[in-house]
């Protein structure tokens, strides 16, 4: 296993996770998975912001692996390991 | 009449003329307001060899059907030729300025003419007073406020220019109830040229409403809609805009020095997070609106509105400055002196990469905030290197030799999202009607955040059609005049629903798409006309030929050429990107 992995909090998750960054160790695991560990791991719920009561990403949820939408790959079912960069928003606007 | 007041008035500030404009339902019904019908007004009154600094320029405040009724309906367009481009442009701003101007009367006014001395406008019970305003020059937009409301009565909203626009810098904004902007495409300096320094409104004019049950019933069913979205609900008032930061600097195309890197490593400390956990005072928001994405901040030594996340990156990533209070103290100065924070900030940026190269003697350091208050204030002053920023980057670059590092499309600059990084909103940008501007097709929306669909960034594919979808919606919501953010929230019928039930007439979704589409083709012919085309529809070469190096979108460069004939073909224009006859003939043009 090559380091952690690791996670970054951003926009409204910041308000929950009081710290902006976490590492894990673990395994390969997909997204969903590593979402329930980050959640066990922080102690706060922060799921909701991200994810429907079915556990599908909310609209204008972005969670990139090293910079890359898991939009584009598989979904909630990316698989990550040691060594990745993962950055968790919540949905946002602008302009 | 329903949603109209019914009055607009055209008034030559030479002459001191006044005259009502002669609108027909039908005219309103083609145009609604706002954005639409100022063109329109314009398009009819001026032609495309009409100086922006000529009397004979019209300057034209416009409400809309929907200004003064719904939420967010505080708004107003204003519509000319810009200094800065030579486009037509429309700017829109918050506030409540645009609800007061109705309830003074008047769905809008068309200015024309030069004063001999300077004035502001006074509008009440529909009616215009011209008041000498020699007192009012040369103070900064508080301070005109301010004066001009101890003149009037109680809940006047004013809409004026600051120094900028006196002095007619090309990025000159009007700014009403206190910090709120028209900000683009310098129609401060319109203002500003024709001595008219201020714009002020009050009255008790309501709006009628065709059908006031199913009003009520809608605006409590938006108003839902409103909290139970994420964005609309929570993230815009807890993050305000500048929650972007991090989300495009993660995208790996946060402008940053003069758009040579995409990734700005101080982003975090200019975040919209930081902002919240640290300058911030309380959520703002304009008339009626639930969302408030308003900032009011507080620095060691002042306080104000702001940054949104564009300034914070016009006068950060952009110049590599971190320091978050000369970053907010510089966007105060801005709302003071009355400019553009985008352009203000990209021409800096531009000024910095040319001193870097020795194009240019002046030495202009990236990082380096202590300057930034001064050159915000020599540029609205135009006096030692302010003169030059004046400029605006297009001019200044191509005055030093160096065309190609001015960040701008028709002489805009355009704003914090680097196209390498996302092809759709590089065509947005290209084909924007008044240079380089994120507001006429947010593809940022769908290409980043995911709303109301996700696509690829990186993708050219059918990225025409969206565009060109977006530009048209785009146009219709400016003209209803409601802000753009509701559209996070509700779709195109949404509109139309709002629309005939406030002026009670059976819009559908078609037909207000179609609007969409006559007011950007309109505007386009007038730019046809002043001379742009297929060849200005482009990007600046860094983004053809220079690859990102950091980050997600390392290696990416603009693929317009995919995209342009897709797109003048999908508009109907021909390949030099002028409308074909039938276009105009189905549009009624
Ligand atoms: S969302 Fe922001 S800009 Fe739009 S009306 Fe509300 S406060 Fe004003």
């Amino acid at each position: 296993m090559a380091g952690k992995i690791v996670v970054k909090f951003y926009g409204l998750l910041r308000r929950q996770v009081h710290a902006p960054v976490l590492e894990i160790a673990s395994d390969e695991l997909n997204i969903l998975q590593l979402l329930q560990l980050a959640k066990d791991k922080t102690g706060q719920n922060f799921l909701s912001e991200l994810l429907d009561p079915e556990k599908k990403l909310l609209t204008g949820t972005i969670i990139l692996v090293n910079g890359e939408n898991i939009r584009l790959k598989q979904n909630l079912e990316t698989l990550v390991r040691g060594g990745d960069s993962i950055d968790l928003f919540s949905p946002a606007g602008g302009g | 009449m329903n949603g109209w007041m019914g009055k607009i008035t055209k008034i030559d500030l030479g002459s001191l003329e006044q005259e009502t404009v002669a609108i027909d339902d039908e005219m309103r019904r083609r145009y609604l307001g706002g954005r639409g019908l100022g063109v329109k007004l314009y398009t009819d009154l001026c032609s495309a060899k009409t100086d922006p600094f000529a009397p004979d320029n019209a300057l034209i405040f416009m409400t809309g059907p929907l200004t003064g009724t719904v939420m967010t309906s505080g708004r107003y367009a204003v519509v000319s030729r810009s200094p800065l481009t030579g486009t037509i442009c429309d700017s829109s701003s918050g506030g409540s300025f645009g609800a007061v101007l109705k309830s003074a009367g008047l769905d809008g006014l068309v200015i024309q003419g030069r004063a001999d001395h300077p004035v502001y406008l006074y509008i009440h019970d529909g009616g215009i007073e011209v008041r000498d305003a020699a007192g009012l020059w040369g103070l900064n937009t508080q301070q005109t406020q301010k004066a001009i409301q101890e003149q009037t009565p109680a809940k006047t909203s004013v809409a004026c220019i600051g120094p900028a626009g006196e002095n007619r810098v090309a990025f000159a904004a009007i700014m009403n109830d206190k910090d709120r902007a028209a900000g683009r495409g310098g129609m401060g300096a319109v203002m500003g040229a024709k001595n008219l320094k201020a714009i002020a409104a009050s009255g008790s004019q309501a709006v009628t409403i065709a059908d006031p049950e199913g009003y009520k019933a809608m605006n409590a069913r938006l108003e839902r809609i409103i909290d139970k979205n994420p964005v609309t609900g929570k993230a815009l008032q807890v993050l305000g805009t500048s929650v972007l930061v991090n989300i495009i600097n993660a995208h790996g195309m946060f402008p940053t020095e003069n758009f040579r890197r995409g990734m700005f490593n101080d982003a975090e400390g200019t975040s919209g997070e930081k902002i919240a956990e640290s300058l911030l005072q309380r959520q703002s928001a304009c008339y009626k609106c639930p969302i408030g994405c308003g900032r009011t901040t507080r620095t060691k030594n002042k306080h104000g509105e702001g940054p949104e996340y564009e300034t914070v990156w016009a006068f950060g990533a952009q110049l590599g400055v971190s320091d978050l209070t000369a970053i907010t103290e510089a966007n105060y100065a801005c709302n003071e002196l009355g400019l553009d924070t985008i352009t203000m900030g990209s021409t800096i940026g531009c000024a910095m990469e040319l001193s870097e190269t020795g194009a240019w003697k002046e030495k202009l350091d990236w990082g380096d905030a202590s300057k930034l208050l001064a050159f915000v204030e020599d540029t609205a002053y135009r006096r030692g290197i302010g003169a030059e920023l004046a400029l605006g980057s297009k001019r200044l670059a191509e005055k030093y030799g160096r065309p190609e590092l001015a960040m701008q499309v028709k002489g805009m600059e355009i704003p914090a999202y680097d196209p390498r990084g996302v092809q759709g909103m590089a065509l947005s940008y290209a084909t924007s009607n008044r240079g380089g501007c994120h507001m006429r097709a947010y593809m940022i929306s769908p290409e980043i955040l995911g709303h109301p669909v996700f696509l690829d960034r990186f993708s050219t594919v059918g990225k025409a059609e969206i565009v060109a979808l977006f530009q048209d919606i785009s146009a219709l919501v400016d003209s209803t005049v409601l802000c753009r953010f509701l559209q996070i929230a509700m779709g195109i019928s949404t509109f139309t629903e709002m629309l005939r039930t406030v002026t009670g007439l059976d819009f559908s979704d078609e037909e207000l798409l179609k609007i969409g589409r006559r007011i950007y083709t309109l505007e386009r012919v007038f730019n046809n006309r002043a001379g742009f085309s297929r060849g200005d529809d482009t990007l600046p070469p860094r983004f053809f030929n220079e690859e990102l190096q950091t980050g997600s979108s390392r290696h990416r460069l603009v693929r317009l050429e995919e995209m342009l004939d897709d797109y003048y073909s999908v508009r109907g224009w021909d390949k030099e990107g002028v409308p074909l006859p039938r276009t105009l003939a189905e549009l009624g043009l």
